[in-house]
C-alpha cells in the first residue's frame, strides 16, 4: 500500500492555479524527492497532503485514507517556515511538541534524551531555545520531526544551516529511517542531496508535474550521447566515431557522431591501443536537468 | 482531549511559573498592604490616646466608675482624671500631660451643659467616650418607657424603599454601592491580564513559526480551546489569589473597622455577575485571538487590542453620571454596548430598579456577540495562520469565502 497518493489533484488561490491535475504516490522505505523552483506549487503540496488545506478537485489518501487525529500521530513533519518556542528551556520545548504528537513525557523523555545525545544538544537540554544557535535549533527542529518515530516524515529543506557533519549525520539518519520502512518526503533546491538520497523524484513547475520517476529513469531520458573516458595512456586525437573531445574535471568527455553506439566507440579505443581505466555513458547532473526543464517551462509558459 | 491538556499545561506553566507572572500577581495585595501600613503609622502618629481631665463642680461623677471601653489602634481607650479644679487641669493641659478636660459646672444635672476645653480638638471617639462615662452615672431616661429607652439607644436605622415596594436600602448596606465598582475593576484586570496572554500565545506562534508543526499535530479548535482555557486559567489564578488576600484583608481589618463586618454581595448580584462577565470574558479572548491570527508582530497587536481594552473601561470614565441618572440615556446605551454592558449594568443595578426583561436582554446580546466573536476568531485563525509577514484586511475576514 502506498503511503501517500495524490490522484489528480487542483489548487487555487483566488486566481492563481497553484496546483494543476497532480498525480503522484509515494511508497513505504523510499526517499522521494519533491523538487521544484520556488513558487512551483510544492509547499501547497504539502499542506494539502497535511490535511492544512483542502483541494479543490482530486484526492488525497494519506496511509490508506483521509487525514485523522491518529495519523497527524504517525507524520513528522519540518516545514519551510519552522521555529521553535523561543522562551522556555530546550527540552521543555522538545517534550511539549511530542506530546502533541501524542507521546506522554515519560515515554518521550528516554527517546528525546537519546536523541538529544546523537545531535550534541545533550549538555544544552536546560537552556531557553533562544540561546542556541542557527544550527542547533535546526537540528532541535529535526528531533521534534522524527522523537515519535513516524511512518511518514516530510522535510523541507533539512539541510540548511547545518555544517558538513552534521548534515552527514542527518543523512545516516535519513537512509536509517528509509531502510526502516519510514516513507520520507524531502523538498529541497540541494540537488547534489536529491542525487544522493531520493530514490524517487517528482519535479513540479506552475502546478504541473514535469518529471516523475527514479533517480536514474530520468537521468537516463536526459542522457546526451557523450561518454566520460578515464584513459591511462595518452588519449589519440581522433577516434572513430567521436566527433569532438572536451576534458572536464580530469576527464575527456567524447561526443559521439550520430548513429554510433557507445560499445562501438570503446571497441575502437582498444584497437588504437589506449589502457582505459574508467568508460561510463555521461550522465547529466540532476541541477543541469532542473534548469534545464524550468527554463524550457518558462519559455513555453511566456511564448 | 489529552492534547487540549497538553496545550493548557503547556499555556499555563509557562506564565505563571515566571517572576513577571508572580510579580504581578502580588503586586496588587502588596501595594493595599502598604496602604494599609501607611493608614496605621499615620493612625498612630496622629491619634492622641493620652488622659482626659475632667472638673466635677455638680457632683456627679463623685466616686466614677471607669467605663469599659474595646479600644483599638485608631479609636483609644481614654483614661479620665478628676481633678480638684481648673488650674490644676489647664496646667496639666499645658504640660501636655492630657489632651484636654471637661467642666461641670454647677448647674449640670439641671441644664446638662459642659465646658470643654483643648489646646487641639479631641477626637470624636474620645468625646463619645467621655458623653458615655458622664451617661453611666446619670439617669437621663428616668420615668421612660424600657422600650422608647431601647429604641433611642439604638438609635436610627434609615430604610429607603421604592413607591412600589419592590426595592429597599438601608444604610448599613454600603457595600451595594462599592461592589460594582470592585468587582468591575477586578473583572477588567483579570480579562485584560488573561486576554492579553492570550493575544501573545496567537502571535507568538506565528512570529515563531511554529504554527505550522503544531496544526500539524493537533486541530485548530483543540489549540485554541486549549490556549484560551490555559491563559484563562492564568487570569482565574490571579483573581483567586486576589479574592484570598482580600478575605484575609477584610477579616483582619474588620477588627478595626467593624463596619466592613456587614459586607455581603446579595445572591442576585452574584447571578448577574456570573451571567455577564463570562460571555464578556469569552468575547474579549476571542477578539484578542482574532488580533493575534491577523496582525503580524506583537507591537501592533498590542496597538489595536489597547483600543478593544479602552472600550471595556468606558463605564469607569462616565461613573458619576450613571450614578447620578442610572436610568439616562447614556446609561441604558452603554448597557446594550457588549463592551461596557457588564460593568454598566452592575452599576445601575446598585443605584436604580432593572427590570428583569432588560438584564435579560442585555445578557442575550453579550452572549449572541460572544458566539459571532468565537466564530470570528476561528475564521481569521484558519485564514491568518499560515500568511506570514501578510496582514488579513477587515473585509477578507468577514467576506463570504475564505481565501484559505
Amino acid at each position: 500500500m502506498s503511503t501517500i497518493t495524490v490522484n489528480q489533484v487542483t489548487k487555487r488561490f483566488g486566481e492563481t492555479l497553484a496546483v494543476d491535475q497532480l498525480s503522484f504516490d509515494v511508497q513505504p522505505g523510499e526517499i522521494f524527492g519533491l523538487l521544484g523552483p520556488n513558487g512551483a506549487g510544492k509547499t501547497t503540496c504539502i499542506r494539502m497532503i497535511l490535511d492544512i488545506f483542502q483541494p479543490d478537485s482530486g484526492d488525497i489518501s494519506v496511509m490508506g485514507g483521509p487525514m485523522s487525529d491518529d495519523k497527524k500521530n504517525r507524520i513528522g513533519y519540518l516545514p519551510e517556515e519552522r521555529g521553535l518556542y523561543q522562551d522556555i528551556p530546550l527540552d521543555r520545548c522538545l517534550t511539549f511538541l511530542a506530546a502533541l504528537k501524542g507521546m506522554p513525557e515519560k515515554s518521550s523523555s528516554p527517546k528525546l534524551n537519546e536523541y538529544l545525545e546523537r545531535f550534541d544538544l545533550y549538555d544544552v537540554r536546560d537552556k531557553k531555545v533562544k540561546e542556541l544557535s542557527k544550527g542547533m535549533q535546526q537540528k532541535a527542529q529535526l528531533i521534534s520531526t522524527l522523537v515519535h518515530d513516524p511512518e511518514l516524515v516530510i522535510i523541507d529543506e533539512p539541510f540548511t544551516a547545518l555544517d558538513p557533519v552534521n548534515t552527514e549525520m542527518v543523512k545516516d539518519i535519513l537512509q536509517q529511517k528509509r531502510d526502516e520502512g519510514t516513507a520520507i518526503i524531502m523538498s529541497t533546491h540541494q540537488m547534489n542531496q536529491v542525487e544522493e538520497l531520493c530514490d524517487r523524484i517528482l519535479l513540479i513547475d506552475h502546478g504541473h508535474r514535469v518529471l516523475y520517476g527514479t533517480l536514474q529513469e530520468i537521468q537516463s531520458q536526459f542522457a546526451s550521447r557523450d561518454i566520460l573516458v578515464k584513459p591511462l595512456t595518452h588519449l589519440p586525437e581522433a577516434i572513430d566515431g567521436v566527433a569532438s573531445i572536451r576534458v572536464h574535471n580530469g576527464r575527456h568527455l567524447l561526443s559521439l557522431e550520430e548513429h554510433v553506439e557507445p560499445n562501438q566507440v570503446l571497441k575502437n579505443l582498444i584497437n588504437t591501443g589506449t589502457e582505459i581505466a574508467a568508460f561510463e555513458i555521461a550522465v547529466p547532473p540532476l541541477n543541469e536537468i532542473f534548469i534545464q526543464v524550468v527554463r524550457k517551462q518558462s519559455r513555453s509558459q511566456n511564448g | 482531549m489529552a492534547k487540549i491538556w497538553t496545550i493548557i499545561k503547556h499555556e499555563y506553566t509557562r506564565h505563571v511559573f515566571e517572576k513577571r507572572f508572580l510579580f504581578s500577581l502580588l503586586s496588587l495585595p502588596a501595594m493595599v498592604l502598604i496602604m494599609a501600613l501607611a493608614a496605621v503609622i499615620i493612625a498612630l502618629v496622629t491619634t492622641d490616646s493620652s488622659p482626659i481631665g475632667y472638673v466635677d463642680r455638680s457632683g456627679t461623677l463623685t466616686d466614677a466608675v471607669p467605663i469599659e471601653v474595646d479600644g483599638n489602634l485608631f479609636e483609644p481607650a481614654i483614661e479620665f482624671i478628676p481633678y480638684a479644679d481648673a488650674t490644676r487641669a489647664q496646667a496639666d493641659l499645658e504640660s501636655e500631660q492630657i489632651q484636654a478636660y471637661y467642666v461641670l459646672p454647677e448647674g449640670f444635672p439641671a441644664d446638662r451643659e459642659v465646658e470643654l476645653n483643648f489646646i487641639s480638638a479631641p477626637s470624636g471617639s474620645a468625646q463619645v467616650q467621655f458623653r458615655r462615662f458622664i451617661l453611666q452615672h446619670i439617669d437621663i431616661f428616668e420615668g421612660l418607657d424600657p422600650q422608647i429607652v431601647e429604641r433611642l439607644q439604638e438609635g436610627s436605622q434609615l430604610t429607603m424603599a421604592t413607591v412600589d415596594g419592590t426595592r429597599e436600602m438601608r444604610e448599613d448596606q454600603w457595600f451595594l454601592f462599592v461592589t460594582p465598582v470592585i468587582a468591575g475593576i477586578t473583572f477588567i484586570i483579570v480579562v485584560l491580564t488573561s486576554s492579553g496572554y492570550l493575544l501573545q500565545a496567537v502571535v507568538e506562534e506565528k512570529e515563531n513559526r511554529t504554527m505550522e508543526i503544531v496544526i500539524t499535530s493537533v486541530t485548530p479548535t483543540q489549540l485554541m480551546t486549549g490556549k484560551t482555557i490555559g491563559n484563562i486559567s492564568v487570569g482565574l489564578t490571579q483573581l483567586i489569589v486576589w479574592l484570598i488576600f482580600a478575605w484575609i484583608g477584610l477579616a483582619v481589618a474588620g477588627n478595626f473597622w467593624p463596619f466592613l463586618q456587614d459586607f455581603s454581595i446579595p445572591g442576585e448580584t452574584l447571578l448577574v455577575m456570573a451571567l455577564m462577565f463570562l460571555p464578556a470574558f469569552v468575547m474579549i479572548a476571542a477578539i484578542m485571538a482574532t488580533i493575534g491570527a491577523i496582525m503580524t508582530d506583537m507591537r501592533e497587536a498590542q496597538q489595536v487590542s489597547s483600543g478593544f481594552s479602552l472600550l471595556v473601561t468606558i463605564p469607569f470614565y462616565v461613573v458619576t453620571p450613571i450614578m447620578m441618572n442610572p436610568n439616562s440615556a447614556l446609561a441604558i446605551v452603554l448597557s446594550y454596548f457588549p463592551f461596557s454592558a457588564p460593568i454598566t449594568v452592575l452599576l445601575r443595578m446598585a443605584f436604580t430598579t432593572l427590570p428583569a426583561w432588560e438584564i435579560t436582554l442585555n445578557i442575550l446580546i453579550l452572549v449572541i456577540v460572544a458566539v459571532f466573536t468565537v466564530w470570528l476568531a476561528g475564521r481569521a485563525f484558519r485564514m491568518g495562520m499560515l500568511q506570514y509577514g501578510k496582514k488579513i484586511t477587515f473585509k477578507e475576514l468577514i467576506g463570504k469565502r475564505e481565501t484559505v
